[in-house]
């Protein structure tokens, strides 16, 4: 059997005298799209952040395809024991993030190859072709050549996705990807995400889109102030859910 | 038409001193400002404290006494290492601290510690995001400040780079006190012999201008380069 692609175990994390995440676990099989929901503060986007390291977690443990990341103590905290391990496992996790956080000085077609050529190494007219079939993908082709800032939100964020696929990742994390965007443009980033489910892709997934936790996902889990509160199925955590904090997040409050 | 009574080459000569020594020196200055706000923005206490002292030290020292210590000092210590090695170990040589390195030493390091502060608040000015975006993509640390840092930082220094060159360009006029022939003492000594100063001075000035006005246009062009993608054309 093949190993899980992503598996991190009771991950604990700290910022200053505030314990943020309790000791939070979550494994993804190939294919598997988990989500993340829970109140603002309850750190969810945190604990998507802990998987690649963009913060450092105090304990626990993060295990690619059963290789799991070495850490070491230093006087600053706990800290990975090899970056190279470290960066070798982000180029198989792709990021997308709230902000997009596209390069601004790039174009983006330039965004999109340009770590399949620094960081995996791929020639110049490999990544382009590959980037070309993405843009079609994610219906950016027009805008190939535009900078981040001359494209509107929804653009970015579908141009940041396909800036994910470029890396073939094994894993791809999403976190809040439609919360920085105007109404109106949730869908089609939603749809992209969607056809990205359907075809197998494993991702984790913070959001604040109920339906799309509803119809996609795998997994559902709950996070209330650094615990799992609830886990399951969408059927179990949103059709039933069994914690008073969970049915109260769950009820819309208009 | 302008009567430079002979001294026509020697000021084109001075000229190139000026130049180069100003050139050499911003290449150091900006090395050493890359290096001193690294430092600076290094959780770590040593690099942090050794760049903290420089640019204490050399921003709160006038330039004219930093030149002359480095030059007179640096002589005495070349002197130094080259009696221990006659008394010591036999090897007779004479080395002369030369007073054109002596010239770019001192103004590179000086200029350092401004491009430093320059460099640390362009990089803070850069956003976090766009670095984290290149760590999540499997960039190493080299990489992200090279194909991200750098050049997004850039367009933040670029002002502050353009005012520390045109102060530095005329900091070099002071290399004349450690009897670097640049075209400043040149002008000087022909204003003296000739008794005709505004004959000498207001070329010299023009001089300086023409570089100064070059070297705007060619800070424009940087602008613009490292402006595109940022919507300021």
């Amino acid at each position: 059997m093949a190993a899980t692609p992503l598996e991190v175990r009771n991950i604990k994390k700290r910022f200053g005298d505030t314990e943020v995440l309790k000791g939070l676990s979550l494994e993804a099989q190939k294919g598997d799209v988990i989500t993340l929901i829970g109140a603002s503060g309850s750190g969810k986007s945190t604990f998507l952040r802990c998987m690649n390291l963009l913060e450092q977690p105090d304990e626990g443990e993060i295990i690619l395809h059963g290789d799991t990341i070495r850490f070491k103590e230093t006087r600053h905290g706990r800290e990975p024991a090899d970056w190279k391990q470290v960066v070798q496992m982000r180029a198989k996790l792709s990021m997308v993030f709230q902000n997009f956080n596209l390069w601004a000085h790039m174009t983006l077609l330039q965004n999109i190859i340009e770590a399949p050529i620094h960081v995996l190494g791929k020639s110049r007219k490999e990544a382009t072709d590959h980037a070309h079939a993405l843009l079609e993908r994610v219906g950016l082709t027009a805008r190939a050549n535009a900078y981040p800032a001359q494209m509107s939100g929804g653009q970015q964020q579908r141009g940041a996705i396909a800036r994910a696929l470029a890396m073939d990742p094994e894993v791809m994390l999403f976190d809040e990807p439609t919360s920085a965007l105007d109404p109106e443009l949730v869908g089609d980033v939603l749809k992209v995400m969607r056809d990205l489910a359907n075809e197998g892709r494993t991702m984790v997934v913070v959001t604040h889109e109920m339906s799309f936790a509803r119809d996609v996902s795998s997994k559902v889990i709950y996070l209330h102030q650094g615990l799992v509160e609830e886990a399951g199925t969408p059927d179990e955590v949103l059709g039933n859910p069994q914690s008073p904090r969970l049915k109260q997040f769950l009820t819309p409050n208009y | 038409m302008l009567d430079l009574q002979g001294y026509g080459p020697r000021l084109i000569e001075g000229a190139g001193v000026t130049v180069q020594l100003a050139v050499l020196s911003l290449l150091l200055a900006l090395v050493l400002g890359l290096f001193t706000a690294t430092a600076k923005m290094s959780r770590h206490w040593l690099p942090h404290g050794i760049a903290t002292v420089y640019t204490t030290l050399i921003r709160g020292v006038p330039d004219l006494v930093l030149m002359m210590l480095l030059f007179y000092g640096g002589q005495i210590g070349v002197n130094a290492i080259s009696d221990i090695l006659y008394y010591s170990y036999d090897i007779d040589i004479y080395i002369n601290f030369n007073a054109f390195a002596a010239g770019v030493l001192t103004i590179g390091f000086i200029f350092g510690a401004y491009m430093g502060e320059t460099f640390r608040g362009a990089f803070m000015a850069v956003d976090n995001g766009q670095i984290e975006a290149g760590k999540a993509y499997g960039m190493s640390g080299s990489l992200v400040f090279r194909r991200i840092r750098f050049p997004q930082m850039m367009r933040h220094a670029l002002p502050g780079l353009s005012n520390n060159w045109m102060v530095l360009l005329k900091t070099t006029a002071l290399v004349s006190v450690i009897g670097l022939t640049d075209m400043v003492r040149v002008a000087a000594e022909a204003s003296r012999a000739t008794h005709e100063p505004f004959v000498f001075l207001i070329p010299v000035a023009v001089a300086y201008l023409l570089i100064a006005s070059v070297s705007e246009w060619i800070f424009a062009r940087l602008q613009k380069r490292y402006d595109i993608g940022f919507g300021e054309q």
